[in-house]
C-alpha cells in the first residue's frame, strides 16, 4: 500500500467526463430520489399484473354497485303489496305498524317507493361515496398488499436488486422510492375507482327514477369526506407498508402477500375472539384483566382505521354513533404500527449483505 | 497483448486494505490487498470459492466486509459509495433484469436508476451500447425471451451506459458462443484503448492472458499473487531440451544440477518429463534467452542435444502453479473447470525442490499468502 503513488483525489480523479450522447440528470437527493419513483412508477405500469390488478379493482367496484342494484330491480319487479305493512289481526304483537284496512292506489305506490328509496340509498349520493370508499378499501387492500409484495420481494427474489443497488442510488433511495411509488398508486388507485364506483351507482340509480337531493352538499361535507378518503388510503398504505416490511424480511413476493393478508385476516378473527374472551372473564369475574382483553383489538389496525372512518361519520351526522377508540389514540397506534413497518424494512434493507 | 494500450498513469483506481469477509467460520475473503491502476485491464483469478465474487460484491458495496476498507477513486467505499458507483459499470455474476421488460426498456430504467436523464432523452446513448453488443434488432423483445449469451451482452450493455471509467466485469462470457466471446475480448480491449480500466473475473484463462495485463490470482480467500502478466509469465519461462537417449538425458539433468549448485542461479529447477512418445523430456525453469548457454554447458560435457527450445509460459501454468501447491491437480471444486486441459505428468527430480516452490520468489509475491 506504502508504493502506491499519492496523488490529491480531487486532482487524480476528477469528475468524470462522459461521452456527450451520456445525458446526465440532477444528482441531488431528491432529484435521484423522484427519478427512481418515476421508474418504479413505469416499472409498475409495463407490468401486465398491475393493468389486471387495476382491471380487477374496477370490476369489483363495478360489479359491487351492480349487486346493489338487484335489490332495487327486485323491488320494481315485486308486487307493491308485498311492501304493505301486514294486515293487523290478533296475532300481531303490540306495536307493530300494521294495516287495518284495504290499501289504496296510492298507498300501494308510496310503500314501493319508500321501500325502493331505502334499498337503492347506497347507489345514490351521499351514500354512494361510503359505498365506493367501503369497497375501495377492501378490494384495494388485497390488491396492494399484491401489488407491493411483488414490486418489493420480486427484486430479491428476481434478483434485480443487485442490479439497483449498483447504480449509483443509496439504499435509501431506492427504499424510499418504493415506498413513494406505493403512494402514488393507493392514491391514484382511490382517486379512480371511487368516482368509478359514484358514475356506475348514478347510472344504475337511473331505473329507480329517484332523483338525488343535494342539500346533504356542503362545506363541512366535503371535508370530512374528503377526510374519509385519505382514511381510506391510509388503510391502505398500512398495510402496503406492512406487505413491504415482510416481503424485505422474506426477501420473497410471497412472503410479503401472504403474511400481510394473514394478519389482516386475523384482526378480523383474533378481535372477535379478543372481545368474546373478555367478556366471558368479565361476566364472571369484572375487573382490569378483562378490560385488558377486550381493549387489546382497539390497538389493532383495521380497528383503529375503521374509527378513524366512524369517528369522521359521526363528524358528519351526529346522529350516528363515534368510536369507542379516539382520533388520536387510532393516530398514535397507526404512527407506531408505520414506524415499527417502515423502520425494521429500512434497517434490514440497509444492513442486509445482497447475496444470491 | 500487444495491441493492448493501456493508459496507465500511475493512479490507483481500486485499492483494497486488509479486506476480509467471513460468512459465520467460513472466511471467503481474507486480508486481501489488491491494487489496480488506471487503464489496467486486470484479470481477477480463483478457482470456484475463491472469493471473486465475495471481492467485487464488497467493492459494488453489496456486502459489507468483516474487517479491512476498500477505496476506489481515492474514496472509502464505505461512506461514498454512491459516487463510487457513478464511476462504475458492473456485471455481478449472471445478469439479471426485469422479465416484463424488453431490452430497450430495460436499459432505460436502468439509465433512470444510474444517474441519466429518464425518459428518451438517452435513447441515442441505449442506441449505442446496444449497437456495441449487437442486440439492436432485439431491442423490443421482452427480456424473459433472451438466450443466455443475449442475457449476458445485455448485462455488458447495462455496465457500459454510463461511460463510465471502470467496468467491472464478473465472468463476462458466461453463456457466449466461440463469436461472442471473441466479440467480447475485442470489446474489452477496445474499451481499454479508450482508457477505461478493466477488472475482468474470469475462469478462461487463455481469455485473460489474451486481454489482460495484469492479473490477481486468488485460493480460499487469499490472495496468492498479484502482479504484471508479463514479469509472472517470465518467471515460469522454461527451456525443453531433448537428447537423443534416456541415458544422456539423465546425465544433463545431472550436469543442469550440478551447474545449479555451483552457482548458476538463472536456474531455478529442473526435472524430466515424458512426452507422448514415453521419452525423457529434460525440463529447465530458466530464462529462455540462456537456451545457448545451457546448450554450451552440455556440450562441453559432449553431450548434444537433439532439441533445445524455449517453451513460453501461459497464464494456465502459472496458475495451475500457483494454487496447486499441496493440492493434486483437481484436488478442490472448480480446478477442473479451470485448468482447461490437464497437466502433464511430472517427475521432480531435484531433491528437496518442489516444481512451484521457485515461484514464490517471483515478480511479486504476497507476504503471508496462502495461508
Amino acid at each position: 500500500m506504502s508504493s502506491i503513488p499519492q496523488i490529491p483525489a480531487e486532482q487524480a480523479f476528477p469528475a468524470p467526463r462522459r461521452q456527450e450522447t451520456v445525458v446526465m440528470g440532477n444528482q441531488s437527493y431528491l432529484g435521484v430520489l423522484l427519478r427512481l419513483i418515476g421508474t418504479e412508477l413505469y416499472k409498475i405500469r409495463r407490468r401486465l399484473m398491475s393493468k389486471v390488478l387495476s382491471i380487477v379493482a374496477i370490476v369489483i367496484m363495478i360489479g359491487f354497485f351492480g349487486i346493489i342494484s338487484i335489490g332495487s330491480i327486485f323491488v320494481l319487479a315485486s308486487p307493491e303489496a308485498t311492501f304493505l305493512p301486514p294486515p293487523c289481526t290478533s296475532n300481531i304483537p303490540v306495536g307493530t305498524p300494521c294495516l287495518d284496512h284495504s290499501p289504496t292506489q296510492a298507498e300501494l305506490d308510496q310503500a314501493r317507493e319508500r321501500a325502493l328509496d331505502s334499498i337503492s340509498s347506497p347507489l345514490r349520493l351521499p351514500n354512494s361515496l361510503g359505498t365506493a370508499l367501503q369497497t375501495a378499501s377492501v378490494a384495494g387492500l388485497i390488491l396492494i398488499i399484491i401489488l407491493t409484495g411483488t414490486i418489493v420481494g420480486g427484486e430479491c427474489s428476481v434478483g434485480t436488486v443487485r442490479l439497483m443497488f449498483t447504480r449509483g442510488p443509496t439504499r435509501t433511495q431506492f427504499f424510499l422510492s418504493k415506498i413513494g411509488a406505493l403512494l402514488a398508486c393507493i392514491a391514484l388507485g382511490v382517486i379512480i375507482l371511487v368516482p368509478v364506483g359514484i358514475l356506475t351507482g348514478a347510472l344504475l340509480n337511473l331505473f329507480t327514477g329517484i332523483s338525488v337531493d343535494f342539500s346533504f352538499f356542503t362545506a363541512a361535507w366535503l371535508l370530512h369526506n374528503m377526510l374519509k378518503l385519505l382514511i381510506v388510503m391510509l388503510g391502505l398504505f398500512m398495510y402496503a407498508m406492512l406487505a413491504l416490511c415482510l416481503s424485505t424480511l422474506g426477501r420473497a413476493t410471497a412472503a410479503g402477500v401472504a403474511g400481510a393478508l394473514v394478519w389482516w385476516g386475523l384482526e378480523t378473527v383474533l378481535g372477535g375472539i379478543l372481545v368474546l374472551i373478555g367478556s366471558s372473564i368479565g361476566s364472571s369475574n369484572p375487573g382490569s384483566l378483562a378490560n385488558f382483553i377486550k381493549a387489546i383489538p382497539d390497538y389493532f389496525i383495521s380497528n383503529s382505521i375503521g374509527a378513524l372512518s366512524q369517528n369522521q361519520d359521526h363528524y358528519i351526522n351526529p346522529a350516528s354513533q363515534a368510536s369507542s377508540i379516539s382520533d388520536l389514540q387510532a393516530i398514535i397506534t397507526l404512527v407506531v404500527y408505520l414506524a415499527v413497518f417502515i423502520g425494521v424494512a429500512w434497517w434490514v434493507n440497509q444492513k442486509r449483505d445482497v447475496t444470491n | 497483448m500487444d495491441d493492448i494500450s493501456p493508459q496507465y498513469d500511475g493512479t490507483t483506481i481500486i485499492s483494497t486494505s486488509r479486506l476480509t469477509k467471513a460468512f459465520g467460520k467460513l472466511v471467503a475473503v481474507n486480508d486481501l490487498e489488491l491494487q489496480v491502476m488506471r487503464g489496467d485491464v486486470f484479470g481477477f483469478l480463483g478457482p470456484n470459492g475463491s472469493g471473486k465474487t465475495t471481492t467485487i460484491r464488497m467493492l459494488l458495496g453489496l456486502i459489507r466486509p468483516t474487517a479491512g476498507r476498500a477505496i476506489l477513486f481515492g474514496m472509502d467505499n464505505t461512506d461514498q459509495l454512491p459516487a463510487i458507483l457513478r464511476r462504475i459499470g458492473a456485471i455481478v455474476e449472471t445478469p439479471v433484469f426485469y422479465p416484463y421488460l424488453s431490452g430497450l426498456d430495460n436499459l432505460r430504467v436502468i439509465a433512470a436508476g444510474s444517474g441519466m436523464v429518464s425518459g428518451k432523452s438517452n435513447d441515442r446513448r441505449i442506441a449505442e451500447v446496444l449497437d456495441i453488443v449487437e442486440l439492436r434488432a432485439y431491442e423490443k423483445l421482452a427480456y424473459r425471451k433472451y438466450s443466455l449469451g443475449m442475457k449476458q451482452r445485455l448485462g455488458i450493455a447495462a455496465a457500459l451506459l454510463t461511460d463510465p471509467e471502470l467496468v467491472l466485469l464478473d465472468e463476462p462470457t458466461n453463456g457466449l458462443d466461440p463469436a461472442g466471446v471473441i466479440e467480447i475480448r475485442r470489446l474489452i480491449k477496445r474499451l481499454s484503448s479508450l482508457g477505461k480500466t478493466i477488472f475482468l473475473s474470469s475462469h478462461i484463462l487463455y481469455e485473460v492472458q489474451q486481454v489482460c495485463n495484469r492479473v490477481a490470482i486468488l485460493k480460499k480467500g487469499n490472495l496468492l499473487k498479484q502482479g504484471n502478466v508479463a514479469e509472472l509469465l517470465a518467471s515460469s519461462q522454461q527451456v525443453e531440451v531433448r537428447m537423443n537417449r534416456d541415458e544422456e538425458t539423465n546425465y544433463a539433468l545431472h550436469l543442469i544440477q550440478q551447474a545449479q549448485e555451483r552457482g548458476a542461479d538463472w536456474i531455478a529447477n529442473a526435472h524430466i518429463e515424458q512426452n507422448k512418445q514415453g521419452q525423457g523430456i529434460l525440463i529447465i525453469d530458466a530464462p529462455i534467452d540462456r537456451s545457448a548457454e545451457i546448450n554450451a554447458l552440455l556440450a562441453r560435457q559432449n553431450l548434444f542435444a537433439a532439441e533445445i527450445h524455449p517453451r513460453a509460459g501461459s497464464l494456465e501454468d502459472l496458475y495451475l502453479e500457483v494454487t496447486m501447491q499441496g493440492a493434486a491437480p483437481g484436488g478442490y471444486p472448480g480446478m477442473e473447470a479451470l485448468a482447461g486441459s490437464p497437466t502433464p505428468p511430472v517427475v521432480p527430480t531435484v531433491p528437496g525442490a518442489a516444481h512451484g516452490a521457485q515461484i514464490a520468489n517471483s515478480a511479486s509475491e504476497i507476504p503471508g499468502s496462502g495461508k
